[in-house]
């Protein structure tokens, strides 16, 4: 059986990978897959840890829950790049900028 | 699911019912009176199958714990909502957008923060907080032909879509050191410690992370000038009030439950935030011109100000933090209620020159935004000041000297941009175009409001026994 500790190393460096690229990437699309990245990794650890506990299932669920929220909350984000694009023709957060401080 | 269960969940099932009703009215036939009292209806029907508090707590399951904490915030998010429907029925009428959606957005959004201050398991917690979070961004971005809406829209997209990961993945380090995720179970395995294992740390640390960025405080608070000013005025009343409220019952239940503040680097934590947050709010505020964003950094610094009852985590510090709750609601409902009522259907009141010469074009509606300004300025005789009150007490109660010290010093500063705007007000009217008539809705809820706001300034002892009676429950 695989150690417990690899599941958490594997998940971490998911994590890290989607932070990086929400905070390296420009383009609101590709933020939105390290989103989903960075989602997934901690379904990993949720998924993993229940094996300590077989008799309750309260990881696995929570995982599903997750995967369902995921979905939500990328089809409503890529109707709002959508619509962002259609008004500003980019769909770079960085280069839109009509709310400043006064 | 027992009847029990049923009983004691009617009002969110109202809600879901409500969101559903209301998607298929508008697929019937699109009318904006028609879908906004159906919203007004189901948000009375839901409060009025509120439980009695006679029959609390009682745990729905392993997710929800319905307790007079939860009830006691429930109700006030639902009237905050219905205050918020009333504020923008009048607001979406005089724009040429279509009107449906945005109310099954609202409902559905009430409901995951009251699905949030009864949550007892992380899975509720999330879920709860997804649902306020995904409807946001659809009402945020909800004018679609403002670039300003479609602006906040995405960056509150992705800013909340980020803090969700951390909050999630903090959730799961937890279970994956502890083994459990309801709040029951976790404060068995925190009370076992005397450190906490680095593994949970970190847990705790991006759940911290997650919920602050909700709260928006510093340094999570980059997202909120921009997004109060880009969104819609109503919406952006609901951001202040009902999706920070729901976060912060939902924090003060969860670490009450693990006993958070035993350890100091949690403490140190939330003293760190809190301070920042009151410094940086009010420090930022000064310099605005867009009464929007003063509002918004206004609310920065008062969730700093709110973490002082907080970090007292006694029984004077929950009650001092609900108080804080219904009083800020009610401010920052009314003052975001004026902005609503005076904004022109092409773009929101916001700037300063909006408010010149108020009192003497206007008397009524200045009034009423004299009186949010002075009770967020926290001047006696206001809801305001009896919360500030509060606050001090718990902190004084549990010595955090630091912090009341910073916490009077920064209500004296915030003094300076509240009466800034009055004094505007006061300046000698201009002309000014002629504004779309008024509705009825709107002015009703501004002096309720504003009742209650001097109400509770004057004589708070009723609303204090009324939380006392109910957190005493839980």
């Amino acid at each position: 059986m695989i150690p417990i500790e690899n599941y958490l190393v594997l998940s971490a460096t998911l994590f890290s990978i989607g932070l990086m690229i929400v905070v390296i990437k420009r383009n609101a699309i590709a933020v939105l897959l390290g989103l989903e990245l960075m989602l997934n990794a901690a379904n990993i650890n949720l998924v993993a840890f229940n094996l300590a506990h077989p008799e309750r299932l309260d990881g696995q669920m929570f995982a599903v829950f997750v995967i369902i929220v995921a979905a939500c909350e990328a089809a409503v984000g890529l109707a709002i790049i959508l619509q962002a694009y259609r008004v500003f023709h980019t769909a770079v957060p960085d280069s839109i900028s009509t709310l400043k401080e006064s | 699911m027992s009847r029990a269960d049923i009983i004691f969940l009617l009002p969110h099932l109202m809600l879901t019912l409500g969101a559903v009703l209301v998607m298929m009215a508008i697929a019937v036939r699109r009318n904006h009176f028609a879908v906004y009292v159906l919203t007004c209806l189901t948000l009375i029907v839901a409060l009025y199958f509120l439980p009695k508090t006679a029959s609390l707590p009682h745990n729905v399951g392993v997710l929800f714990v319905v307790d007079g904490l939860g009830v006691f915030n429930t109700m006030i998010i639902m009237l905050a909502a219905l205050a918020v429907a009333l504020m923008s029925y009048a607001y979406f009428d005089t724009r040429e957008e279509r009107t449906g959606e945005y109310y099954m957005l609202f409902i559905l959004a009430t409901f995951g923060a009251c699905i949030m201050v009864i949550s007892g398991h992380f899975v509720s917690f999330f879920l709860g907080l997804e649902i306020l979070s995904v409807s946001l961004y659809g009402m945020i971005a909800y004018l679609r032909k403002r670039e300003r809406s479609d602006e906040a829209g995405i960056k509150y997209l992705i800013l909340a879509a980020f803090s969700s990961a951390f909050l999630l993945f903090g959730m799961a380090l937890i279970y994956a050191a502890t083994g459990d995720m309801t709040f029951e179970g976790l404060s068995g395995y925190f009370s076992a410690f005397d450190e906490l294992p680095i593994l949970v740390m970190t847990g705790v640390g991006l759940v911290v992370v997650g919920a602050g960025f909700k709260l928006s405080v510093v340094p999570f608070h980059m997202w909120t000038p921009d997004v109060y000013e880009g969104a819609p005025a109503p919406v952006a009343a609901f951001i202040s009030t009902i999706s920070k409220g729901a976060t912060m019952v939902l924090l003060v239940r969860f670490f009450l439950a693990i006993d958070g503040f035993r350890f100091p680097v949690v403490l140190t934590i939330f003293t760190v935030i809190s301070i920042a947050s009151m410094v940086v709010g009010n420090i930022l505020a000064l310099r605005q011109q867009n009464v929007k964003r003063i509002l918004a950094y206004s609310s920065i610094a008062h969730f700093g100000y709110l973490l002082v009852a907080f970090i007292a985590a006694d029984e004077l510090g929950v009650e001092a933090v609900n108080f804080y709750l219904v009083a800020y609601f009610a401010t920052m409902l009314g003052a975001f209620g004026v902005v609503t009522v005076l904004s022109h259907p092409e773009r929101d009141a916001e700037l300063l020159d909006d408010y010149r010469g108020l009192l003497w074009s206007r008397p009524a509606l200045a009034t009423v935004f004299v009186v949010t300004l002075l009770s967020l300025a926290g001047i006696p005789l206001t809801a305001g000041f009896v919360a500030k009150f509060y606050l001090l007490a718990s902190g004084i109660s549990t010595n955090q000297w630091l912090l009341v010290i910073l916490l009077v010093v920064n209500s004296i500063v915030g003094l300076f941009y509240y009466i800034r705007i009055v004094a505007v007000m006061f300046d000698s009217a201009e002309e000014r175009e002629a504004r779309p008539a008024g509705y009825v809705g709107n002015f009703a809820t501004l002096l309720i409001l504003v009742v209650l706001l001097v109400w509770f300034g004057v004589s708070p002892q009723g609303l204090i026994d009324v939380i006392r009676n109910l957190v005493g429950v839980g």
